[in-house]
């Protein structure tokens, strides 16, 4: 639904040589075609805005995330502003002070970025890939499953624990993620699965 | 809610998070003199002051003629039920003549408008509408109405807009605005009209909730950030705005349909009009314009943009 000029008339109109806009058709053409040639030096500034859900608890407040042009890079996109979603049913554009402060965990230096590894008996992280991560997660995982894994208990009833692991997952994850955690530990005989589902 | 001098914890409160109504009706009595009044603000210092000018006289008449406008007729409740039952807004734009209880305000519209100081092809197109019989008259309300102005007769259609602009007001004013329910994106829920701009609200609860504005009958109807008003779409939108202005007033892009709409940030200045800032950020339109995006709002006092 747009107010336009119908076609029809605008082809008569056109003929006529009249204006086509409500300033000139007043008499006001001048100062209009004047503040066109005025407003040409200046620039448009792009900025986004994007919602999502703060990390921090279980509760799943809704944030508006902005952003705009960065200074550092030109072409990239950066974070300026962080507030509650006004929108979301669950906090209504409020935030506690951990997610009115998420801004600062974006932006902050020591921000995990990528998989780091220590190796045992360096004293300092490195990147490596996270093929590498997940092959040596699941290397330690399977050692320490087949060390500790009891099948059945001392009466002779099958248990199938894993009792030395636990299995920490996020807070703000969808039921389809928590169905995956719950299916994935409690499958490999895990006992300790935490959510952390509380602030 | 327990009394405050207890030390009662009072877990109630902390979940009274309030729900943004969905509907703010207008208040007509108010509006237009506050939108005349903005508008000779914004007209200081501005390119286009004899306009907003202008426009401020325009709006100042249509405040001052509602003194002792006859009354109007009781709402039908058959109407409201059918209105409501099938997702329709009550007030129906398709079905709306020319009637008596329009004809004050038009007649009285033009009277004042005669009063104000104009160009003289502004002057002509009034008297030219005065002129008109009543099958011309109709017509040109219908062309406000169908929101497709023909472009030979563009200044008559303001003042016509302008008339149409108090009615449906004092229309909507009555409205059982806590009843009433969405009828679509960008559709308003009250006469089924195009937004002119949207607002970001300063006003709680809760504050920085999205308002659109009704370009005909002023009423106000809550719509989700960062979604487009035109198409409905939320995956390529993008904020333009003039550098340096601070973000105040945007213009909410869409990548889906190439349109755009304004979004004025009331929490930056309490005092923005969705029709009167809209005129005098014109400048932005002409940027966005190069962009490539077509204007979605309508703005009777904006036509052609």
């Amino acid at each position: 639904m747009n107010m336009e000029l119908s076609r029809r008339s605008f082809m008569i109109g056109a003929g006529a040589g009249l204006a086509g806009t409500t300033i000139g058709a007043l008499g006001f053409g001048e100062i209009e075609a004047a503040h066109a040639l005025s407003i040409r030096p200046f620039k448009l500034a792009q900025t986004k805005e994007a919602r999502s859900s703060c990390p921090y608890c279980a509760v799943c407040c809704g944030m508006m995330i902005f952003s705009a042009e960065s200074k550092a890079e030109k072409g990239k996109m950066e974070v300026t502003h962080i507030e509650g979603d006004v929108d979301h049913p669950v906090n209504r554009g409020t935030l506690c002070p951990k997610g009115a402060g998420a801004i600062d965990y974006i932006r902050a230096k020591t921000r995990v970025k990528y998989p780091m590894y220590r190796k045992p008996g360096a004293d300092k992280f490195e990147r490596v890939s996270w093929d590498f991560a997940m092959d040596r997660i699941a290397k330690l995982m399977k050692d320490d499953r087949d060390a500790n894994f009891v099948e059945k208990n001392r009466d002779g009833v099958t248990v199938n624990r894993w009792p030395t692991m636990a299995f920490l997952s996020g807070s703000s994850v969808t039921n389809e993620t928590g169905w995956v955690t719950y299916k994935v530990s409690r499958g490999l005989g895990m006992l300790q699965i935490e959510n952390q589902a509380r602030i | 809610m327990s009394p405050v001098d207890t030390t009662e914890p009072d877990p109630s409160a902390i979940a009274n998070i309030p729900k943004p109504p969905f509907v703010r009706l207008p208040h007509p009595s108010r509006m237009f003199a506050t939108r005349a009044e903005r508008f000779r603000t914004l007209a200081e210092g501005h390119d286009l002051k004899p306009y907003l000018l202008f426009l401020a006289d325009l709006c100042a008449a249509q405040a001052a003629i509602q003194d002792g406008l006859p009354k109007l007729a009781p709402l039908d409740a058959a109407v409201l039920a059918r209105a409501r039952e099938h997702k329709m807004p009550p007030l129906d734009r398709g079905h709306f003549t020319a009637d008596p209880a329009f004809e004050a305000p038009f007649s009285r519209l033009i009277a004042a408008a005669e009063q104000m100081t104009m160009p003289a092809v502004a002057q002509a197109a009034l008297l030219r509408v005065k002129a008109a019989d009543a099958a011309a008259r109709e017509g040109m309300v219908q062309n406000v109405l169908a929101e497709a102005i023909p472009v030979e007769a563009l200044a008559e259609h303001v003042f016509v807009a302008a008339a149409l602009q108090v009615h449906f007001a004092r229309l909507a004013e009555r409205l059982p605005g806590r009843e009433m329910e969405s009828v679509g994106d960008g559709v308003c829920p009250s006469c089924g009209g195009a937004p002119a701009s949207t607002l970001l609200v300063s006003w709680p609860p809760p504050a920085g909730a999205r308002y659109c504005s009704c370009s005909l009958c002023g009423t106000m109807w809550n719509h989700l950030r960062s979604k487009c008003t035109l198409c409905g779409s939320t995956s390529k939108i993008a904020f333009q705005e003039i550098e340096g202005t601070g973000g105040t007033i945007k213009a909410e892009t869409c990548e889906d349909c190439h349109g755009y709409m304004k979004m004025m940030n009331q929490q930056n200045d309490r005092f923005l009009d969705p029709i009167a800032d809209d005129v005098a950020t014109l400048g932005l339109d002409l940027l966005v314009r190069e962009l490539g995006f077509r204007r979605g709002g309508i703005n009777p006092f904006l036509i052609g943009y």
